[in-house]
C-alpha cells in the first residue's frame, strides 16, 4: 500500500497516522464488501488449474464471462447495460447458456481428469434446464456456483443442444467441419431426445480427445511433408498412419472405454497399472525411432504418388472414429 | 494448454506470468476510484483492466515504474509509442534526443532522460548524442534499450572490463574488443542471468562477422536485427513501419478538429473550405510541424489537449 500512497501525493507528510488509518480501513471495508478477496482468489485458482499459455488472456476472458453471467443473473442491475432477462427470447438465452457451458469446458484440459470432470458437470447442469428460465435463482450462491439442485432441472440436456456443444468443441479445437462430421454422426442425439449425464460426458470427452488427436495428426503431416511442395509422399503418409493405427490399437481406445465407466472416478490399482502399460506401449509406437523405422521401410517399397494434407487428416480421423461407439 | 509441463509448480507459474503484479495494480487503481464502483461494477472493472492488459492498452499515461515493471508492459509501451508517432516517420523529419524524450513524456510523464540518452547513443553510435535521428532509427534503438535494459547494462560492464584488459596489454588504445571473447562472456551471462536477453544466435551472428567490435556498434547491429524485432513481437519490420491506413483516416478527421479549435489562428474560416486547402498543401506536414513547435517551445500540451475536446 506504500506504492499507493506515493502515487497519490508526491510527498508523504510525516505526521499523518490518523488519516492513513482511516483511509486503509475504508479501503479494506470497500474490498470486503465488494467481495474482491473471494473474487480474486477464485480467479487465481481457476487460472492455476487451467495453466493456460496465455494467463493474462485467460483472466480477461474469465472476468468478462463472470461479468456477463452476473449481469444476466441479476436481471440488468445497476449500471450494467445487459438486456433484461424478461425481454430476451428463449433462443438467445439458450445460446448464452451454451456459450457459458463451452467456456467451462475449455477451462481444463481433458488430461486433468478431476478438473475436467468437474467442469463437465457444471456445463451439464447449465444446459440441463427446460424452458426460458430467469437465471437469478441458480446463481444466488455466487457467480460460479454449480447448481447441484437445479430448481427446474429437466430430465437431460436437449439433444440438439448436446449436438451443438459437440460441434463447437470440435471446431474450436481446430478440427474442420468435414473432418469431424463422421465423428458427430456417431455421437449425436436427436433433438427430441434428452441426453443423460453419462452420454454427455462421453461425447464431450471424445470430442476433446479427437481435437487433440487431429492436431497431432496435422503436426505429424507437417513433419513428413516436403517444405516447398506442400504434399508428402503417399508411402510415407501410409507408414505414419500405420504407426498411428498401431498406437490406437495398443491403447485399445482406452479413452473411449474410460468413458463407459464415466461414474467411477477412482480406478482400482491393477486396472490403473494395465492402463499405464498400455499408454507407454502406445507412445513407444509413436516414438521418433519407431516412426523413423516405419518411414525407412516405406521409402524402399510401397505405393507412389503424393498424399495431401486433407487426405491424411481424413484418414487419421477415420482411424480414430472407427473405434468410437455409436450412441444409440 | 500448458499440459506438457504439469510439473511447473503453481508459484512459478504465477511468478512467470506476472499476474500477481497486475492484480495488485488493479486493486490499487480500483481503490483510487472506489466511489465509482458498486459490487457489480467491480467484476466489470477487473474484466476491463485485464482486457486492456491483454490488448496492450494499459500503459498509456501510466507512471514509469509501472511501464517498466514487466516485459509485456515494456513491449506494450514500445508499441504505443510507435502507434502514436509513426506519422513523424512518414514526414521524414529528424528529431533530437530531447525532442524524442518530450514525445515519450507525453505518453509517460516521468520517463527518465537517461534511458532516452542510451537509446540515442545506440542509434547514432556516437558520444555526441545531439545528432538528429530518424524515427525508425530511434524507434528500433529505443526498443532494444528499453526491453533489454538490464541485460545491456551487464554487457556494458563486461565490455568495459574486456576493453580495460586489452588496453593494459596493448600500447595504443583499442577501438573495440575481440569478438570471440565477448561471445564467451555473453554466453556465460545468459546462462546465469535471470533477465530476458536477445536470442543468443542473433548475438553470435553479429559477433562472428567482424574482427573487432565496439559496444555501440554491437548494439546498433542488434537493434537492426529483424529476428530480435520479431522475438519482442510488437513492431513491424522496417519496411512496414510507416504503413497505417486507419491513422491516415483519423488524421484527416483530426485536421478538421484542429482547424476549428479556439487556439487555432484560422478559427473563423469555414471548415469545409479550409479543409480543402489543407488537403492540397500536404496536411500531414502541417500537423507534424504544429507538433514540433509545441515540442520545441516548452513541451506544453495545450494544443493537443484542446484538439482532443
Amino acid at each position: 500500500m506504500a506504492d499507493k500512497e506515493k502515487r497519490r501525493s508526491g510527498v508523504n507528510p510525516p505526521g499523518m497516522p490518523a488519516g492513513k488509518a482511516t483511509k486503509s480501513d475504508s479501503d479494506r471495508e470497500f474490498l470486503s464488501q465488494a467481495g474482491v478477496g473471494d473474487l480474486l482468489r477464485g480467479a487465481i485458482l481457476k487460472m492455476v488449474e487451467a495453466r493456460s499459455d496465455d494467463p493474462i488472456g485467460f483472466l480477461a476472458d474469465h472476468f468478462c464471462n463472470l461479468a456477463s453471467v452476473t449481469a444476466a443473473g441479476s436481471g440488468g442491475c445497476g449500471d450494467e447495460e445487459q438486456v433484461n432477462t424478461g425481454t430476451v427470447s428463449a433462443g438467445a438465452q439458450e445460446q448464452q447458456r451454451l456459450n457459458r457451458a463451452l467456456w467451462h469446458l475449455r477451462l481444463a484440459h481433458h488430461s486433468q481428469r478431476s478438473a475436467f470432470s468437474n467442469n463437465v458437470r457444471v456445463a451439464y447442469d447449465l444446459l440441463n434446464l427446460t424452458g426460458p428460465q430467469t437465471c437469478a435463482g441458480e446463481f444466488s450462491e455466487g457467480p460460479d456456483g454449480p447448481c447441484t439442485d437445479s430448481p427446474a432441472g429437466g430430465g437431460g440436456v436437449r439433444g440438439g443442444l448436446y449436438t451443438q456443444t459437440l460441434q463447437c468443441l470440435c471446431s474450436e479445437g481446430g478440427v474442420p467441419a468435414s473432418t469431424s462430421a463422421p465423428l458427430l454422426r456417431r455421437l449425436h442425439c436427436h433433438d427430441h431426445e434428452a441426453v443423460p449425464y453419462d452420454v454427455f460426458r462421453h461425447g464431450v470427452l471424445t470430442c476433446a480427445v479427437f481435437s487433440d488427436y487431429i492436431r497431432q495428426a496435422q503436426r505429424l503431416y507437417a513433419e513428413v511433408c516436403c517444405p516447398g511442395e506442400g504434399t508428402a509422399s503417399r508411402a510415407l503418409c501410409l507408414a505414419v498412419l500405420g504407426t498411428l493405427k498401431e498406437a490406437l490399437e495398443t491403447s485399445q481406445g482406452s479413452d473411449t472405454n474410460y468413458c463407459a465407466n464415466a461414474n467411477t472416478k477412482v480406478n482400482s490399482c491393477p486396472e490403473a497399472n494395465v492402463k499405464a502399460i498400455r499408454y507407454l506401449e502406445a507412445s513407444a509406437k509413436i516414438s521418433p525411432c519407431k516412426l523413423a523405422q516405419a518411414m525407412a521401410g516405406a521409402q524402399t517399397q510401397g505405393p507412389g504418388g503424393n498424399m495431401d494434407a486433407k487426405e491424411f487428416e481424413n484418414a487419421a480421423a477415420e482411424l480414430f472414429i472407427t473405434r468410437v461407439k455409436v450412441v444409440s | 494448454m500448458n499440459r506438457l509441463n504439469p510439473t511447473v509448480p503453481a508459484d512459478q507459474y504465477l511468478a512467470d506470468s506476472n499476474v500477481l503484479f497486475y492484480l495488485n495494480d488493479a486493486v490499487i487503481q480500483l481503490l483510487e476510484h472506489k466511489e465509482e464502483y458498486n459490487q457489480f461494477g467491480v467484476i466489470r472493472y477487473f474484466a476491463e483492466y485485464f482486457s486492456s492488459v491483454k490488448n496492450s492498452n494499459h500503459v498509456l499515461f501510466r507512471e514509469f515504474n509501472y511501464i517498466q515493471a514487466t516485459p509485456h508492459n515494456r513491449a506494450s509501451f514500445i508499441r504505443v509509442f510507435w502507434k502514436c508517432y509513426r506519422q513523424i516517420g512518414k514526414s521524414g523529419d529528424l528529431l533530437s534526443m530531447l525532442e524524442y524524450r518530450s514525445l515519450l513524456q507525453l505518453l509517460c510523464p516521468d520517463f527518465p532522460v537517461v534511458l532516452v540518452q542510451s537509446a540515442a547513443r545506440i542509434a547514432v553510435m556516437d558520444d555526441t548524442i545531439d545528432c538528429l535521428m530518424s524515427f525508425s532509427d530511434f524507434l528500433y534503438a529505443f526498443q532494444l534499450q528499453f526491453y533489454y535494459q538490464e541485460f545491456l547494462d551487464c554487457v556494458l560492464v563486461i565490455y568495459q572490463d574486456l576493453l580495460a584488459e586489452e588496453n593494459n596489454k596493448e600500447e595504443r588504445p583499442q577501438d573495440g574488443v575481440e569478438p570471440s571473447t565477448l561471445v564467451q562472456c555473453i554466453d556465460a551471462l545468459c546462462d546465469r542471468s535471470k533477465h530476458s536477453h536477445p536470442p543468443r544466435s542473433c548475438m553470435r551472428e553479429i559477433l562472428n562477422q567482424t574482427d573487432r567490435i565496439s559496444y555501440y556498434s554491437f548494439l546498433m547491429s542488434l537493434a537492426k536485427q529483424e529476428a530480435i524485432n520479431q522475438t519482442i513481437g510488437v513492431l513491424p519490420s522496417k519496411a512496414e513501419l510507416l504503413i497505417d491506413p486507419e491513422m491516415d483516416q483519423e488524421l484527416d478527421k483530426l485536421i478538421a478538429q484542429i482547424v476549428v479549435s479556439p487556439s487555432s489562428n484560422s478559427s473563423s474560416s469555414a471548415v469545409g473550405g479550409l479543409k480543402e486547402v489543407q488537403k492540397k498543401a500536404s496536411p500531414r506536414r502541417n500537423i507534424h510541424h504544429r507538433r514540433r513547435m509545441e515540442v520545441e517551445s516548452d513541451g506544453s500540451t495545450e494544443e493537443t489537449d484542446s484538439s482532443e475536446n
